[in-house]
């Protein structure tokens, strides 16, 4: 397998003189910031807010337990402010020592709440409303109203950002670990670097890892980015890994068998066109949920996105999604077949066209 | 001690056409073996056989003492081979290409600059193959052939397209790889290169082998010697062409010398082409 490492080590470390290679990498990414840029929000993180506790305030005790706002404890004063002033918290929050006792005696002690100039308007919103409920509930007051929530369109509704995460990452998968293996071998046929590589003691079977393990490593890492930058990593980071290197696996080897059977570049961009509707028409089914979802399974891809998207997005577990993974390591064989079957074709068809 | 190669009753067909029909042949270490013959010969397919990339019907090949197919990858950790296509990797520079074969055959680390100089590389090593003329490709592909120091160099068409000077700098690099002892397996077109450099040549005609032997018997057993003189006769010019093999050969040449406005005098041997044809029946570039 030493030889099969120098083929993978040598594609990759070439790779960066490759456009292909950059295409492949660079692509998942830039269309990342395009969706997120139109549909959501990449670079609104959660408000966040910082306390000065000078007492021991439930106050602070209970913005702690907050959920969707990252609440720091801060040790002074001075430092509150500078970090606000610094973009690094959106608010601050002063309570002084005592502040409790004197709201509950029914005083009007005097909250410090520093905002940042920098901050976003949603963020400030939401903190200082959020201050003076925590304020109100500290002193056992209930709200003044009572407010109705109403949601309205489909409740389980995601947003459209979310529904594009099996479509950025079935094209980061797919253009890493099929097309860029596929189109190195390809290459290699075209200017016949595969004959001279195959006269050495490299046997096509480690040519085939070779190539197979740089789709396996290139898909990985642009998966795992193109989650990451989307927010739809999940909670689970092992399982997320292993369901990843499932679609990398398969998407390796239908690039294996692209990369044998296409004669030439020109045959191998034709059947990624007209085969990549295969890999990629589940998407559809996450953008539009109505649509009948058993079409969506007929495809092997389905079920490495359903347990992604499953676990990145709905924060699923194994419970939730081993019987697509199975699915998937049942397809992944079945391909496994399919490269030993076309790699004996293909040993002759190389050695006679040399 | 074993012959380099020994090859018995080779056999290989593509469907239903035989391109190779009962092959034999021996090389010893530090020969050159011209193998000549036309396209579809048969030719490649041996070599492919020889280098493991095609598996024989039938036939027995050995190479080092390790037989084909059982021991192919031992083989080809031993053997060195030059293509005619120009397979190198265009992306990477000289010396990159080099390394990266180099760590196929389970080789790290090594100094490629005695091999660089040797060829005329050296100053263009680190430059992208890119940027290589057809010559300096064809120079490092040789280069690639020997990283091993194998002790069977197959080369297809070495000197194909080159200048006089790259191929100067090739056939140099393949005496002296024979002087080291490898045994060389040299595939042409061109009968005066496989004269030259050739201790054996083998002529490979539908699948056979035709006749094998050194150029000097070869053109002995099935060659004419000649001498063509040329000289002015009156207002045009005269050629008289004298088989040396004939009866008062002698005479005929003094008489013909022997006149007023001699041009030019040629002693002519029978080529190895002309010995192609005459056995085959058919030219080399059919």
């Amino acid at each position: 397998m030493t030889r099969a490492w120098t083929v993978m080590t040598k594609d990759l470390r070439m790779g960066p003189r490759s456009p292909l290679f950059l295409f492949a990498i660079i692509l998942p990414v830039a269309l990342t910031f395009l969706v997120v840029g139109v549909f959501g929000s990449l670079f609104a993180p959660s408000p966040r807010l910082g306390i000065v506790d000078q007492g021991d305030s439930a106050i602070a005790a209970g913005a702690s337990e907050l959920e969707g706002i990252e609440v720091t404890t801060v040790s002074s004063v001075a430092t509150l402010r500078e970090m606000v002033e610094e973009n690094d918290l959106d608010a601050g929050l002063v309570l002084s020592e005592g502040f409790d006792a004197a709201l509950t005696s029914g005083q009007r002690p005097v909250l410090s709440f520093y905002i940042g100039g920098e901050s976003h308007a949603s963020n400030r919103i939401i903190l200082e409303v959020t201050a003076l409920d925590l304020v109100r509930a500290a002193t056992g007051a209930e709200a003044p109203v009572n407010v109705d929530v109403l949601t309205l369109g489909d409740e389980e509704a995601l947003s459209i950002a979310t529904q594009m995460v099996p479509l950025l990452m079935i094209y980061a998968v797919s253009i890493a670990g099929a097309f860029v293996p596929a189109a190195s071998m390809v290459e290699e046929k075209e200017n016949g670097a595969i004959h001279s590589v195959l006269v050495t003691p490299t046997t096509m079977r480690e040519y085939l890892a070779g190539k197979s393990a740089l789709g396996v490593v290139l898909a990985m890492a642009t998966a795992v980015v193109t989650l990451l930058l989307n927010q739809a990593f999940g909670t689970s980071p092992l399982l997320m890994l292993a369901i990843l290197l499932t679609a990398a696996v398969m998407m390796a080897e239908l690039g294996l068998m692209a990369g044998m059977y296409s004669q030439d570049s020109n045959m191998l961009f034709a059947l990624m066109k007209g085969g990549g509707i295969l890999l990629f028409y589940p998407v559809v089914f996450y953008i539009w949920p109505n649509l009948p979802q058993w079409i969506a399974k007929i495809a092997p891809t389905y079920w490495f996105l359903e347990p992604a998207f499953e676990v990145g997005v709905r924060n699923g577990g194994l419970a939730d999604v081993w019987v697509s993974m199975l699915i998937a390591v049942a397809w992944i064989g079945v391909f496994a077949l399919g490269v030993r079957a076309m790699s004996r074709r293909f040993e002759q068809r190389v050695a006679i066209n040399a | 001690m074993h012959a380099a190669i020994e090859v018995k009753d080779l056999e290989f067909s593509y469907g239903d056409i035989k391109a190779v029909d009962g092959v034999s042949v021996e090389v010893a270490k530090g020969e050159i073996l011209g193998f000549l013959g036309p396209n579809g010969a048969g030719k490649s397919t041996t070599i492919k056989m020889l280098t493991g990339q095609l598996r024989p019907d039938a036939g027995s090949i050995s190479v080092l003492g390790m037989t084909m197919p059982e021991q192919t990858v031992d083989i080809q950790a031993r053997i060195g081979v030059c293509f005619e296509e120009k397979n190198v990797y265009e992306n990477m520079s000289g010396r990159e290409n080099l390394d990266f074969f180099a760590r196929l055959y389970g080789i790290k680390h090594k100094d490629f600059d005695p091999f660089l100089r040797n060829v005329g590389l050296i100053d263009r090593a680190d430059d992208r193959v890119s940027t290589y003329s057809k010559g300096m490709r064809q120079r490092l592909m040789m280069t690639r052939a020997m990283i091993n120091d194998p002790e069977i160099l197959f080369l297809d068409e070495p000197t194909d397209g080159l200048d006089p000077v790259s191929a100067r700098a090739v056939r140099a690099v393949i005496k002296s790889e024979a002087e080291r002892g490898a045994a060389v397996i040299l595939t042409t077109h061109d009968m005066n290169e496989a004269d030259q450099l050739s201790d054996r040549v083998a002529f490979i005609n539908e699948g056979r082998i035709a006749a094998l032997d050194t150029p000097e018997n070869l053109k002995l057993k099935h060659g004419q010697r000649s001498v063509r003189i040329r000289s002015r006769s009156g207002g045009g010019v005269e050629e008289q062409v004298i088989a040396l093999d004939d009866a008062g050969a002698g005479d005929q040449i003094r008489r013909a010398v022997d006149v007023e406005g001699l041009m030019t005098i040629h002693t002519e041997e029978a080529t190895l082409e002309n010995i192609f044809i005459e056995l085959t029946g058919r030219g080399l570039d059919a």
